[in-house]
């Protein structure tokens, strides 16, 4: 006998009223010192580090000694250790190149959801995970912005900086998918959303950010109702991001055939992720965000494109 | 029962019926209302299931269900109820109402006779004459008569203030059934036994068998009575009896004046006994003015007890001439007159060594005077006394061997004296009995017993009018008592004394009752008895009459008056009430003393029976408002069920909780009963089981921590050293613990702590009475000084006993009982040895006996007080060490401090018995020889 689940939108009057569709600007404003104190500890709690490359490059950390090449510039070749024996050697060091990462966090009223069973808001966990990767990755020498708000900037307070940006983004941070200007070629992209659009949009979409070559990685959080369908009896369902609804004679009875929607539309998501290259990462918000940050961080540092 | 007839108190709700279809349409319509939940992946379910779900209609059944709902409640607000009809099978025979109409059923008098016209009704609807036959009036033929006759007939009957005997109707009964053939008889009874109710009910049985149909409308209300109403000298008492043990079992009796102002009530309760005692408390001038009492809810002649003027207590004045020989009573007169008084009159016997107490007597206006063996009235006495007699006074006067010798006018007769007869009294040869009583006595009616002998008199001197002023004489026609009217008063003379000496009368049971009926002479029936020639056959008109609902009327014009005699019980021609003149009324009460009322079993009688509270409607509203939240009930139930939130285990909590609150409501005030029981603490118990020592806890630490391990010490010593073993000391609050447990209280005084409050003072008092002891120590022997002034604690001991009954104290002598309870001691040391120990003080040395080694009171001394801090040289810590240094020390201090407490327990656990063992060499010696 589980206790009977209690479901609600963030600003649930709003529901009705079709100017107010979107969170309140003003009520996320309210919200975000809270996120970015958050989202600090789950950047704090991230070990991280400038993500080497693992290979031979640009960059200050040494990487390997080889052998000197005829023909190389001798200003190559590294004394110190060519003076031990015969040969010649050429220190390499890391590659080290900072990347541009954009960053996306979904703001549509679907996000805007906390069921009785979640720790927070899917908002709230988007909002939180965004700002402490930002941090995570502008530690780590990189370069990050919120994609169609900011450019990429690295700056000791990016989360702050980000989360100005996002509170005085108007209705067009609102949309449900990404924007779809492309970003340059080697920028990364990481959004963050519930993924409960259209597959196809989505997919048209990714492809449009990855035109010019970025890369990027989606992670889909999702509230533990959305999952689990707890609801029996009858029931009427409110969507939040339009005025529909549905009424279940019996909600129980629903459920597997829910699940098993659920599982194709995830599918959906999934293909449209690998159709841009993308790869996709699934977070409950029922979990500890830290859990989604290193996964996230992990992802980050094994490079995107492998994942 | 008969078939049930249905009634609507306010037929208008039911008009609120119509608007059922109303409601069957909103039901219908309006679906149970659904859960609302947020739902972002809705659209994921839109494309799961195209099927549109319809609003869920209601069911039919669930629509049946709330329609019953909505039906059962505008019928309650209806205010239905259910009567049964007495219903008669349709019959064009006669029909006979036999009615009971005496006293017992006055009381539903007004529903029997309802319960008659609706027969009457009835028979007359089915076109059958109807005949009524009142018990009381049977005397005439029962007249058959149409319906409207009949009913006047009905309701100008009125109850009886007797029972009437049913024997005339029996027969009437009889004749009645063998003219009409087939005749329908109901008996409208009132259960009672008394007036030949076997008689008319086999009357009844005969009846039957001769071919009428026979039925009985009982009431299972059987009637209360009052009887015997008795004025003593104490209080006012009256006998409530009632028939059966199911009738009420208590109940009030008033007590009215003669203005019919209530002066009293008094309760009663039969208490499973059909006879039970309601008793009057008051001053004895507001007992005499009631004259009427009644028997709360019972209106009716037989619950109506009446008080005339002899029932008065009177007030007796006893003054004897030997007054000096009150130190064995059993020889002075007036302990035989106040005895013989003492039932029905107040006694006052001056006190001894009062100069003339014959004027103070007469100053007290008794009823009444009584001198025993007074010879010689002089002037001032003579004059007040006969004065009394005039205004109405009776004056009783026993011979003697002073009156033998004196002369005074205030006799009956004229005695023989001045030596003419031997010694004033005759000597017998054998003892003279009592003769029968003549009918013109007042004795008239008493018992002559032959026990009663009298062996000396005075003797009257032969003279014309002798007979009529002798109210008693002996076998031989010599008078024993003599009377004569003076004035307004009377002037009664026995001719033995009031003692034992002359003859046996004094001591029979006859004295009393002779005495009564002087005392019932007094006062205004005195005076009446004079204007009527005092003669008992004299008949006494009606003055007022109860009706047969216990109200006082004008006599009915059918009563005649009594005799004199009469004692009842009432019937038709002497209704109850008061006869005679209207200063000096004689009451006749409706039964007997010694009645009984016995109840008519009519189960044995094999004729149907009905009763008359059968009428009684039945209310079917909570009926219907259960229904009503049964069913809403049921209706949530179902909802939930539905709606998938009903969850076993809250609905099974929730039917068990309205289950417990049906359950427990009736049963909430039957919760008390257990708690009384269980005042008894834990503690209180180990305290009764075994026997201990405690202390008083002052409030301060260190002085109760010293009174626990100094207890403890002492217990020790009491087990290792005595055959007492007592349990773990106790501290205890006066103000909160049971203190009769503790066989001595130790009480250390702490002058800062607050005084104990006045509960606790009368608690500590209560404990003292009961032979409890308290040791007061005030620990102050090192500051206090001899004639310095009192010390704090002093001061504080001082305010605690304030409200104390404590004896006279002394310093404990040195033959004390409590220096050889165990030990033989000098003193009772404790931390100080200077301090003084008091008790309670003893009697002073008895000169007979000086050399007694020892003396005790005869109780433990309620109080010890010592200021030594015994407590603080008893003490020690866990491993025996003492806690506290002694002043001025020494191992030897610290064993007498052990042995004076020793000693001390031992004198509150054996009080005085020491002070007997002393003696034990000596007893023993004594039963050698």
């Amino acid at each position: 006998m589980a206790p009977a689940v209690v479901t609600r939108a963030l600003e649930p009057g709003a529901r009705l009223a079709a100017s107010a569709r979107a969170i309140d600007a003003a009520d996320l404003a309210g919200r975000l010192p809270d996120i970015v104190i958050r989202a600090r500890e789950v950047a704090a709690s991230v070990v991280h580090g400038a993500h080497g490359r693992r290979r031979a490059g640009m960059g200050e950390n040494f990487w390997q000694f080889r052998p000197f090449g005829a023909g190389e510039p001798a200003h190559r070749i590294d004394w110190r250790r060519s003076a031990r024996d015969d040969r010649l050697f050429v220190r390499e060091r890391e590659w080290e190149a900072a990347h541009s990462y954009f960053l996306w966090m979904d703001c549509s009223p679907s996000m805007a959801f906390v069921s009785s069973l979640a720790l927070e808001p899917k908002l709230d966990r988007a909002l939180t995970l965004g700002l402490a990767l930002a941090d995570v990755l502008m530690r780590g020498g990189e370069r990050v912005g919120l994609a169609g708000l900011t450019h990429a900037m690295s700056t000791r307070d990016i989360i702050e900086r980000l989360a100005q940006a996002l509170a005085s983004a108007g209705e067009s941070a609102r949309a449900e998918l990404p924007p779809a200007a492309p970003l340059p070629a080697g920028a990364k992209v990481l959004l963050f959303s519930d993924f409960l659009c259209d597959p196809a949009e989505l997919a048209d979409r990714l492809g449009r950010i990855a035109a010019n070559g970025a890369a990027g990685a989606l992670l889909m959080i999702a509230d533990p109702v959305e999952e689990s369908f707890p609801f029996e009896g009858e029931t009427l369902f409110l969507d939040t991001d339009s005025r529909a609804t549905l009424r279940a004679g019996r909600a129980q009875a629903w459920r597997e055939a829910y699940a098993e929607r659920l599982a194709r539309h995830r599918d959906e998501i999934v293909r449209a992720a690998a159709g841009a290259r993308f790869s996709l990462h699934l977070h409950r918000t029922d979990r500890p965000a830290a859990e989604a940050a290193l996964t996230l961080s992990f992802a980050l540092a094994s490079g995107l494109e492998r994942v | 029962m008969g078939p049930l007839a249905l009634s609507f108190a306010a037929p208008i709700a039911l008009v609120g019926l119509v608007a059922l279809p109303a409601i069957y349409l909103l039901l219908r319509v309006s679906p149970p209302r659904p859960r609302e939940i947020v739902f972002p992946p809705v659209r994921l379910l839109f494309d799961l299931l195209r099927r549109e779900e319809t609003p869920a209609r209601t069911p039919l059944w669930l629509l049946l269900l709330r329609l019953a709902i909505a039906a059962c409640a505008i019928f309650a607000m209806a205010g239905p109820t259910l009567a049964p009809t007495a219903s008669t099978p349709f019959s064009r025979a006669p029909l006979l109402l036999a009615i009971d109409d005496g006293w017992p059923a006055a009381p539903d008098f007004d529903r029997r006779i309802e319960a008659a016209r609706t027969l009457a009704l009835e028979a007359a609807r089915n076109g059958a004459a109807v005949a009524v036959l009142p018990m009381s009036e049977a005397d005439s033929e029962p007249v058959l008569d149409d319906g409207g006759k009949i009913d006047e007939r009905l309701r100008a009957l009125a109850p009886k203030p007797y029972i009437p005997d049913r024997a005339a109707a029996a027969a009437r009964l009889a004749s009645f059934v063998a003219a009409h053939k087939g005749a329908r008889v109901v008996w409208i009874g009132d259960g009672l036994e008394q007036g030949g109710a076997h008689a008319f009910a086999d009357a009844l049985v005969a009846a039957k068998n001769a071919g009428a149909d026979v039925r009985i409308l009982a009431d299972s209300r059987i009637a209360r009575a009052l009887v015997a109403p008795s004025n003593r000298a104490g209080a006012l008492e009256v006998e409530a009896i009632r028939a059966a043990s199911d009738a009420a079992s208590s109940g009030r009796v008033s007590a009215f004046d003669a203005q019919g102002r209530v002066i009293a009530q008094a309760p009663f309760s039969f208490d499973g006994d059909n006879r039970a005692t309601a008793r009057f408390d008051l001053p004895i001038e507001l007992r005499n003015d009631v004259v009427l009492l009644r028997l709360e809810g019972e209106p009716s002649a037989g619950a109506v007890a009446l008080l005339d003027g002899r029932s008065k207590v009177r007030r007796v004045a006893v003054l004897s001439g030997t007054s000096v020989d009150l130190a064995q009573p059993l020889l002075a007169p007036q302990y035989y007159l106040a005895k013989a008084f003492a039932p029905f009159a107040e006694v006052r016997i001056p006190k001894p060594g009062i100069a003339e107490p014959l004027l103070g007597l007469v100053a007290d206006h008794p009823d009444m005077i009584a001198l025993a063996d007074i010879g010689v009235v002089p002037g001032e006495e003579l004059d007040a006394l006969t004065r009394f007699v005039e205004e109405g006074g009776v004056l009783l006067r026993f011979a003697g061997p002073r009156l033998a010798n004196g002369a005074d006018e205030l006799t009956p007769v004229r005695l023989r004296r001045n030596g003419r007869v031997l010694g004033g009294a005759m000597s017998w040869d054998s003892p003279k009995t009592l003769a029968p009583f003549e009918s013109g006595s007042p004795f008239f009616g008493l018992p002559a017993p032959e026990e009663v002998t009298v062996t000396r008199q005075v003797l009257a001197e032969p003279e014309p009018g002798l007979p009529a002023k002798t109210w008693a004489t002996l076998t031989d026609g010599t008078p024993l008592v003599t009377a004569e009217r003076r004035g307004k008063g009377l002037i009664v003379l026995f001719h033995v004394s009031a003692d034992a000496t002359w003859s046996d009368l004094p001591i029979s049971g006859l004295f009393v009752d002779m005495l009564r009926r002087i005392a019932a002479e007094s006062g205004a029936s005195a005076a009446h008895r004079e204007a009527g020639g005092a003669a008992p056959d004299t008949a006494l008109a009606p003055l007022v009459a109860l009706d047969g609902r216990g109200v006082m009327r004008p006599p009915p014009p059918m009563a005649r008056p009594i005799p004199g005699d009469f004692d009842g019980p009432a019937d038709r021609d002497h209704p109850p009430g008061f006869y005679g003149p209207a200063d000096a009324p004689v009451a006749l009460q409706s039964l007997r003393p010694g009645d009984e009322l016995r109840r008519l079993d009519y189960s044995t009688l094999g004729l149907p029976v009905s009763t008359l509270e059968g009428d009684a409607p039945i209310d079917l509203r909570p009926a219907l408002l259960a229904l009503v939240f049964l069913g809403l009930l049921a209706d949530w139930a179902i909802l939930l069920a539905r709606a998938g939130a009903f969850r076993v285990g809250a609905a099974t909590a929730v039917v068990l909780l309205l289950a417990l609150i049906g359950v427990a409501a009736p049963r909430a005030e039957a919760k008390d009963a257990p708690k009384a029981a269980a005042a008894l603490s834990q503690r209180d118990r180990d305290a009764a089981l075994v026997s201990r020592l405690a202390y008083v806890v002052t409030g301060d630490a260190r002085v109760d921590e010293t009174s626990r391990l100094g207890l403890e010490a002492l217990s020790r010593a009491l087990s290792q050293r005595t055959s007492y073993t007592p349990g773990q000391p106790v501290g205890v609050d006066p103000a909160r613990d049971e203190l009769a447990f503790y066989p001595m209280l130790y009480w250390p005084i702490v002058a800062t702590a607050a005084l104990p409050s006045s509960q606790a003072m009368s608690k500590v008092g209560l404990y003292l009475k009961q032979g409890g002891t308290i040791v007061f120590d005030t620990r102050d022997a090192l500051v206090a000084h001899p004639d310095g002034p009192p010390t704090a604690e002093t001061k504080w001991l001082r305010e605690l006993t304030r409200n104390l009954d404590i004896p006279e104290l002394e310093v404990v002598p040195r033959d004390h009982v409590i220096t050889k309870t165990f030990y033989l001691l000098d003193g009772f040391y404790g931390r100080t040895v200077n301090g003084k120990t008091w008790v309670e003080a003893l009697p002073p040395e008895r000169k007979d006996d000086p050399g007694r080694p020892v003396r005790a009171t005869d109780s433990v001394s309620p109080v010890v007080i010592t200021s030594n801090d015994l407590a603080g040289a008893w003490a020690a810590g866990p491993d025996g060490r003492p806690l506290y240094t002694l002043t001025p020390g020494g191992a030897r201090q610290r064993e007498l401090a052990i042995r004076g407490g020793v000693n001390l327990v031992m004198y509150t656990l054996t009080g005085n018995y020491k002070s007997d063992q002393v003696h034990v060499r000596d007893l023993l010696e004594r039963l050698g020889q």
